[in-house]
């Protein structure tokens, strides 16, 4: 019989969203889509991040954020959204707090506003759709 | 209507639900409608506004859309619920913004607005005065047909 010492195997690499003394980054949700959110719930728990918060527009965000911090490590944020959009969001979270990390989540074709939120203080962004390992690298990315 | 404004709804159809269903799409034949269409039970309708105006559907029969919605949420949903909606509302959203990069490109310029679902039964879909040009796009779920209808503002 082999032994994990034979096999040093791969499953053994630490999940993304764990820190090295192993408690998770807790990242804040905010879209008006339920189908997102809970799409990058699932990439995001599955490597071992918590999901902290979910906020369905720019308002509920801001707020939420102002509730979890500073227990929170990370933001998506989507850019089209009801009441208040993610930039005007992005912006406000910023204004709070300067370290604020928010990665911004854009159809394509919102290639200005992706821009102007870089300008405003986000660390990155994803364009959908949302593929697995795209999002888990530009969030690690911002993290670090 | 000028074709030019369907390729590019057909070609963002086909690389997003191929993306996002991971499997082999066809595209059918392009037809055009004069008058009434009936819709197949689920339709995400998009509207379009500025120097191009008009709509695109996207319609498809609720078995469809649940198998879809079940596909890309990886998991099975049996009935059009919340969740099956806001998916569906989404793929709407990937194909049209995708679409939209295009045809900006091409140098159109118009708005869009957020999708909107109408589910039913015997429904029909009446433009005026403008013909819609449909196309279907096939999958092992089902069919779903891309139907636009938009004209230059004149």
């Amino acid at each position: 019989m082999k032994t994990k010492v034979d096999f040093p195997s791969i499953n053994e690499r630490e999940p993304d969203g764990r820190r090295e003394d192993g408690t998770s980054y807790r990242v804040l949700v905010v879209d008006d889509s339920m189908f997102v959110t809970k799409q990058i719930g699932q990439i995001l728990t599955s490597e071992g991040f918590e999901v902290v918060g979910t906020a369905a527009d720019g308002e509920a965000g801001v707020e939420k954020y102002k509730e979890l911090y500073p227990n929170v490590d990370l933001v998506t944020m989507d850019i089209t959204m009801p009441r208040m959009d993610g930039v005007t969001a992005l912006e406000k979270i910023i204004e709070f707090d300067k370290q604020a990390r928010v990665v911004m989540i854009s159809a394509l074709g919102k290639q200005d506003l992706v821009k102007q939120s870089l300008l405003l203080g986000a660390k990155n962004y994803i364009v959908k759709p949302l593929d697995r390992m795209k999002v888990l690298e530009r969030i690690v990315s911002s993290l670090h | 209507m000028r074709v030019e404004y369907i390729n590019p709804f057909v070609e963002a159809a086909y690389n997003v639900l191929t993306e996002v269903l991971n499997t082999e799409v066809k595209r059918g034949n392009l037809f055009l409608k004069a008058a009434t269409k009936s819709v197949m039970g689920v339709a995400a309708i998009v509207g379009l506004a500025g120097e191009v105006e008009g709509r695109v559907l996207f319609d498809m029969s609720k078995q469809t859309a649940i198998k879809i919605a079940s596909v890309m949420n990886m998991e099975e949903l049996t009935e059009l619920d919340e969740l099956a909606k806001a998916t569906i509302s989404e793929l709407a959203n990937m194909i049209t913004a995708q679409a939209v990069t295009k045809l900006h490109e091409l140098g159109f310029k118009f708005d869009l607005t957020p999708p909107a679902l109408i589910t039913g039964e015997n429904m029909e879909v009446s433009d005026q005065e403008v013909e819609a040009l449909i196309v279907p796009m096939e999958t092992p779920h089902g069919s779903i047909e891309i139907n636009v209808a938009v004209r230059e503002r004149s």
